[in-house]
């Protein structure tokens, strides 16, 4: 591994870094907001697991993201992930909604269309449609588990005092649950544009053979798992919103997220669907804050009437505008910043 | 490696326990602080109250040193910080309801307020109320813990005894006013009339608590 490898991933670092300190409190939010893991041991943990997802299981989605366009020079994959990080970072200055998941995809068409690489239409739609079943997905799952978490309450009536034990033991399953899929979906946003370029090649560690992808991908996880380290702020802000559903919806969330990433990273789950005659879902890269806000309408959604009027119909308006702003703004600045890369620095940022 | 994984439930159990034997203290020195009540408003000061007033002393102090221990462990270990206070907050309520009930009965072991004789079955009427009050707060604060949407349901039987003993309060002090008597005496009686009322005000407001934290836990 060399330096200016190193150099051109570090824009991809970069945006795994801004993800662990953003997407980390999604799935040990509640966990550490209700003080039930003290925030270095949630770190720990979501540090292990998404490093352990991103590894084991990442390359699916990475693939998936691959379909829409192989970024092929490592230039062209520094600046499409730049391009991405930067209007993630711009975005959230200005108090607009945005998605790192949507960003990069907006950024590989942006590569597209300056290299001149036609994009497949096919897996743009795939991957755009994901962006929509991902908070209704969030939003089914959540519905099913508090639904069933509430009938099994009612039914048992446990005392207090068990249920909150249960519920400590549930929230930090979940968050482990929840760090593997984040790890194994979102790896994509950050390594997947690297993944053609990469010069990395097999090494054995011990017993342990890793790939050029998975070492690629580990390293993503690191960076995740860094990011993590600072995501103390957004952590409580989410873990404490989350909670004031009541312990069981925050952990209802929390689990439904992690199975909506989970669903669409898992090469597994896609073979046995179609197996049994159904579709194969898309393996792409997906938002987890995305599939909160779902999740958290399923756990309103069960209460009835009087949940469905304590949603706030104006975030998912604006989560819908982001589905169309994010991308053409990366697109946009994508291309502007391969056109200085390749015209100012002289960098090859395509092989033809 | 079973010694580690028994160990959580083996201490919710044993804080249930704690926090069951707090409710029962309560709510027996309820039923102590009737039935000394009614035994004094007709016979004055007996050796049947003076055993009362022994036994509510002795469930005060057991009630204290439970709230101190429960709330303790609650912190420390168990519960969700968010319910931690809620729990709390209805455990004090609880201990104060032990302290006042505490209180009036000592000050009645020392005052030794005489009624007349018209107010007695108004008076008795109040006290049953009033303690009636305390006992369905300690039954709302039960289910709680295992049914907070009927912990609800009852929020407002306790409003109900408490609107009672408002209601006979009232038209004992009425009376008391109305009598011929000088008006220190008066005075003193208001004074220990609107204690017994005090109870029932402090277990209503224990109930509306109850409420909203009911509403909180409802899964």
């Amino acid at each position: 591994m060399t330096i200016s490898f190193l150099i051109f991933l570090s824009s991809g670092l970069f945006l795994g870094w801004s993800l662990g300190a953003n997407d980390a409190a999604n799935v040990f939010g509640t966990a550490v907001g209700s003080r039930m893991v003290r925030f270095p041991t949630a770190v720990l943990l979501c540090a292990v697991f998404v490093l352990l997802g991103a590894v084991v299981s990442g390359a699916g989605a990475s693939n998936g993201l691959g379909q829409l366009g192989a970024v092929n020079a490592l230039g062209g994959a520094f600046t499409v992930a730049l391009s991405a990080a930067l209007t993630v970072y711009g975005m959230t200055k200005a108090g607009l909604p945005v998605s790192t998941t949507q960003a990069i995809v907006g950024a590989i068409v942006g590569w597209n269309l300056f290299t001149r690489t036609p994009t497949d239409l096919g897996a743009l739609g795939r991957i755009a449609a994901t962006w929509v079943a991902s908070p209704v997905l969030g939003a089914l799952f959540a519905w099913a588990l508090y639904w069933a978490v509430r009938l099994v309450v009612r039914v048992t009536k446990p005392h207090l005092l068990v249920l909150d034990q249960v519920l400590r033991v549930g929230l930090i399953l979940a968050g482990i649950v929840g760090a593997y899929s984040l790890g194994a979906n979102n790896i994509a946003n950050v390594m997947g544009v690297f993944v053609s370029a990469s010069p990395l090649s097999p090494t054995a560690f011990g017993p342990l053979v890793l790939s050029g992808a998975q070492r690629l991908f580990a390293l993503g996880g690191l960076a995740i798992g860094v990011g993590a380290i600072f995501s103390r702020p957004v952590m409580m802000t989410v873990g404490r919103s989350l909670m004031e559903l009541n312990p069981a919806g925050g952990w209802a969330v929390v689990m439904a997220q992690a199975l909506v990433l989970f669903v669409f990273s898992s090469a597994r789950l896609r073979d046995l669907l179609v197996q049994f005659g159904l579709p194969p879902i898309p393996l792409v890269p997906v938002s987890s804050s995305q599939a909160v806000v779902g999740a958290v309408c399923g756990v309103a959604l069960v209460r009835g009437i009087k949940g469905l009027r304590q949603i706030q119909w104006s975030v998912l308006r604006n989560i819908a505008i982001g589905w169309i702003l994010t991308p053409t703004i990366t697109a946009l600045i994508c291309y502007i910043a391969l056109f200085i890369v390749q015209n100012v620095f002289e960098l090859q940022v395509f092989q033809p | 490696m079973a010694e580690i994984k028994g160990a959580p439930l083996r201490r919710t159990r044993f804080l249930q326990t704690q926090i069951d034997e707090f409710l029962d203290a309560v709510s027996e020195a309820g039923l102590a602080y009737q039935t000394a009540l009614t035994s004094y408003v007709r016979k004055g000061w007996s050796e049947t109250v003076e055993q009362k007033a022994r036994q509510i002393r002795d469930y005060e102090n057991r009630g204290d040193r439970l709230r101190g221990e429960i709330g303790t462990k609650l912190y420390t270990e168990m519960l969700l910080p968010d319910t931690v206070g809620d729990v709390l907050s209805l455990l004090v309520s609880l201990d104060h309801l032990l302290d006042v009930l505490k209180v009036n009965i000592q000050g009645l072991r020392i005052e030794r307020p005489v009624f007349p004789a018209e107010v007695h079955d108004t008076l008795i009427e109040m006290v049953v109320a009033s303690c009636q009050a305390v006992e369905q707060t300690v039954l709302a604060v039960r289910a709680y813990f295992r049914d907070p949407a009927a912990a609800r349901d009852q929020q407002h039987k306790i409003h109900f005894y408490e609107d009672e003993a408002e209601r006979a309060g009232l038209r004992v002090l009425e009376a008391i006013f109305e009598a011929e008597m000088p008006l220190e005496e008066k005075r003193q009686l208001r004074e220990h009339v609107l204690r017994i009322d005090r109870l029932a005000d402090l277990a209503d407001d224990a109930g509306d608590a109850l409420a909203i934290f009911a509403v909180k836990r409802t899964v």
